[in-house]
């Protein structure tokens, strides 16, 4: 597109406190990820692309400068992904990076998906998870073009029927909107998870239980996935990005407390 | 109640494990005996490989896939057990264990003298399955590093193509 972000050599971009995740400083910020297929947009997000010349001598060689490196990255929107919202509101641990392995349940298109690719990088491997057959077409398209993105097309509250496909993760993180979302992420977490491996789960009130308070209905998800050994270490609300939205974040413990 | 050998279905092939030493069920949650499980230079020496039968190409691997996947004992699993465990009478009969209640019914049809143990009923098997599948690309000496991953990768688009009930190339059928 004809968008203001691409802006050259006006933007620099940073890596962000979490490794694998960089910030876009230009005329406004943007979280960004770096692009595992250059080139190529996965839902029309926006690109740009950001020249690092080398210092003016170091990196010559015999008198040659070598040339710049091009390095491509993909603008993540906050409003259409909560993991990016989670990240702007301040997570202290994703628990997702270069060279992780995620079991991400609830993927949906791949929209996201396609971000935690590229966090993880080609040396991780995204197990992504989808029940829905029309989101998952499109979530099998995305991975045929990203290598490390594993398309599992089965229903998550069945983890036995994928246990083939997966291996042991260092996270798994859930964004499945169902009323029974904390046993899910147990029974997968049971089968899947590493031992101290991270659990991070977006919470929509609504969707557990509509007539509840938002803040009753957190406590009480936190309470639930206490009881499937995943501790909870912080939680926060997916405002301004969200409505009623929560993302509680824990670790997985299998010994006795 | 303890258990004397282990299966472990990946994208790979079916490996058997015999057990030649487990946790005690009562002490199963102790952190000493949790890091064990963790510690592959531990865990090596509960479990000894038996036998790895990897698939033969991408067919045979889907077509498990389904079946395990439905709790169903396919002909490939059910001769690698057959060839791998020892021969089990009725007095003296072995424990088997395996992920899924459903695939440890069909095992149990086809071999009456082999019991099972499942994850859920056994939290000493879950956590030995889980500690197969931390090390499996390890103790599978057979395979390459990335052997693992590759085989995921191909039969997770197999599988999940195999599922949708859409055609992958965008082409929605419309009913005039």
């Amino acid at each position: 597109g004809a968008g203001g972000a691409r802006g050259g050599q006006k933007t620099v971009v940073e890596p962000h406190r979490h490794p694998g995740v960089f910030v876009a400083r230009g005329k406004e910020d943007l979280l960004v990820t770096k692009n595992l297929t250059p080139g190529e947009s996965v839902y029309g997000e926006k690109r740009l692309t950001v020249e690092t010349t080398p210092a003016n001598n170091a990196g010559a060689v015999n008198g040659e400068v070598a040339p710049a490196t091009k390095t491509e990255y993909r603008v993540w929107n906050p409003f259409r992904s909560k993991l990016a919202a989670g990240i702007l509101g301040g997570m202290e641990d994703i628990h997702m990076k270069p060279g992780s392995k995620v079991l991400y349940l609830g993927a949906a298109s791949g929209t996201s998906v396609s971000h935690v690719a590229d966090i993880v990088g080609p040396t991780g491997t995204v197990f992504a998870v989808e029940f829905s057959h029309r989101s998952g077409r499109d979530l099998i398209n995305m991975a045929t073009h990203r290598t490390n993105v594993i398309p599992i097309i089965e229903d998550a509250r069945h983890p036995l029927k994928y246990r083939m496909l997966v291996s042991m993760v260092d996270c798994i993180f859930a964004d499945v909107a169902q009323p029974d979302q904390a046993r899910i992420v147990g029974l997968n977490a049971h089968l899947f998870l590493k031992v101290g491996g991270g659990v991070v789960v977006s919470i929509k009130a609504n969707c557990i239980d509509s007539t509840a308070a938002p803040e009753a209905v957190f406590a009480r998800e936190v309470v639930k996935l206490r009881e499937e050994r995943i501790k909870p270490k912080e939680q926060l609300t997916l405002e301004p990005f969200e409505r009623d939205h929560a993302m509680v974040v824990g670790v997985y413990q299998r010994t006795a407390a | 109640m303890s258990v004397d050998y282990l299966l472990h279905e990946s994208s790979v092939g079916y490996a058997v494990f015999k057990v030649v030493m487990q946790a005690d069920s009562i002490g199963n949650r102790l952190k000493e005996v949790q890091d064990k499980t963790q510690d592959l230079a531990h865990f090596g020496k509960m479990v000894q490989l038996v036998s790895f039968a990897p698939f033969q190409g991408a067919s045979q691997a889907l077509e498990n896939a389904n079946e395990v996947s439905e709790g169903i004992a396919s002909e490939y699993l059910r001769t690698v057990l057959e060839t791998n465990l020892p021969k089990a009478s009725k007095k003296n009969k072995i424990t088997l264990g395996v992920s899924d209640r459903n695939l440890a019914g069909s095992i149990k049809a086809a071999f009456p003298s082999v019991e099972c143990e499942t994850g859920e009923t056994s939290e000493v098997v879950a956590d030995l399955l889980r500690g197969l599948r931390l090390h499996a690309g390890k103790l599978l000496k057979q395979l390459q590093e990335g052997d693992v991953e590759r085989a995921q990768l191909g039969l997770g688009h197999a599988y999940s193509r195999s599922k949708v009930k859409f055609s992958v190339q965008k082409n929605d059928n419309h009913i005039i």
